[in-house]
């Protein structure tokens, strides 16, 4: 351990070392040893090595990133849920309360037991708008893109998946509401969401026109635009005529 | 752009600022690989693991240290780990380094010591820490070329400090008895 000075007494061990033949012997002979292994090659890496490991990571990286992104998505549709519940929570306990408790028939209890759930269920569809606007967006990019040419999503890869995290969350929370209406439309939308996180650059014309094909039979778009329509409180809109419209 | 600077655009996101990062360190990442694995795949599976667990974790590193020294210790734990997963640190390779001599890897005729060609001479050396327990030879590999302090060595092993001092004093030991005939010839000009 002298050599790498780790002794506990340095100088004494310095002092024999001058003074004692054989452990000089025995301590340069170990020196030697030692510059024997640092003759050991390791393996000469060009110039360009760190350029190579930077792109076999960043593929990695790449969907690590994704995947954080798609969990704070997630993990925020739950937070903004819960703050939205327990607003509603607190808006119907303070209209009860206002309410004298001796006043409320049973009849009246049972109009105010609908009443608290109507609330929840606006509640809940607020919440959801914004998710449901950006998703009417980017089925309406799919189904007014020229399929003959084909389709290059690779820039809503990253958006597609948010929605789909998101889509989760509110979905799921419909079904626990008992909101069926809404908890369809979700479904509906779900695996077309999913199928364009999925897509990886472009998809060919076949596969583009097969996409649109799928938003159209389902009559998402419009199923989409009538309850965000009823969320934000406008009129629902008219059957559409065949074809797309706009936004 | 100095490291500090590199590290601080890294963490907002900048992956440009990561790809400097990997750039400039992976050259001496490998090297203590390598050093610690002995082999070539293995060094280069723990540079790619070390820079994923350092973007992982990018967000933990405290700006005042060094960048270099703190991926350089995910290093040394990704080489730990696969070491351990293939059940390399305890294991011994080669057996007894002293069968070894005996029964001629390191021959003790000086004619043929005077042939032996400097490419036979590291391979000899590789054996010789072939010959090392993986704690052993990880223990000599941080000290040695490392430098890394005993105490150190003795948290990244999970070993007390005497412990450490004690593997690194026996892997000393065992490299002398592999390669001391390698270098018995020159032993006289002391």
């Amino acid at each position: 351990m002298h050599h790498y000075h780790d002794d506990e007494s340095p100088a004494a061990i310095a002092q024999h070392l001058q003074s004692c033949d054989v452990c000089r012997a025995e301590y340069n002979s170990i020196r030697r040893v030692l510059a024997l292994v640092d003759e050991l090659p390791v393996p000469e890496r060009g110039e360009g090595y760190g350029e190579q490991v930077w792109n076999r990571l960043r593929w990695r990286l790449g969907s690590e990133s994704r995947r954080r992104r798609t969990w704070q998505t997630a993990l925020a549709a739950a937070a903004v849920l819960a703050v939205a519940f327990f607003a509603g929570q607190l808006w119907n306990a303070k209209n009860a309360a206002q309410r004298p408790s001796a006043v409320l028939s049973p009849t009246g209890q049972q109009r105010a037991a609908v009443a608290h759930e109507g609330a929840q269920d606006r509640v809940l569809l607020v919440v959801v708008t914004d998710h449901l606007d950006s998703s009417e967006r980017m089925l309406l990019q799919v189904a007014n893109a020229d399929a003959s040419r084909g389709l290059d999503l690779s820039n809503e890869h990253d958006r597609a998946e948010e929605l789909v995290a998101s889509n989760r969350i509110y979905r799921q929370t419909a079904t626990q509401r008992g909101d069926e209406r809404l908890a369809m439309v979700l479904s509906d939308l779900e695996p077309v969401l999913i199928e364009i996180a999925h897509v990886e650059g472009k998809l060919s014309p076949d596969e583009a026109a097969a996409l649109q094909k799928r938003i159209d039979s389902k009559g998402l778009l419009f199923k989409v635009r009538v309850i965000s329509a009823q969320t934000s409180g406008q009129e629902t809109p008219a059957i559409p005529q065949k074809g797309i419209t706009s936004l | 752009m100095t490291d500090v600077a590199t590290v601080s655009r890294a963490r907002a996101g900048d992956p440009d600022a990561f790809r400097l990062l990997v750039e400039r360190h992976s050259q001496p990442i490998f090297r203590v690989a390598y050093r610690m694995t002995g082999n070539e795949h293995d060094a280069d599976d723990v540079v790619q693991e070390t820079f994923l667990r350092a973007y992982r974790q990018i967000d933990k590193f405290e700006e005042r240290a060094n960048f270099g020294t703190w991926v350089h210790r995910i290093a040394v734990n990704c080489a730990l780990d696969l070491l351990r997963s293939r059940g390399r640190l305890d294991r011994h390779y080669g057996g007894d380094p002293e069968e070894a001599e005996m029964s001629g890897a390191a021959s003790s005729d000086p004619q043929q010591d005077r042939l032996l060609l400097s490419a036979e001479l590291r391979e000899q050396v590789a054996a010789a820490m072939e010959r090392l327990s993986g704690n052993e030879r990880t223990a000599f590999v941080l000290r040695h070329f490392e430098g890394m302090p005993v105490e150190e060595i003795g948290k990244t092993l999970g070993i007390r400090v005497n412990a450490a001092k004690h593997t690194i004093f026996r892997a000393v030991r065992k490299l002398r008895q592999s390669l001391e005939p390698f270098v018995r010839s020159s032993a006289c000009n002391i």
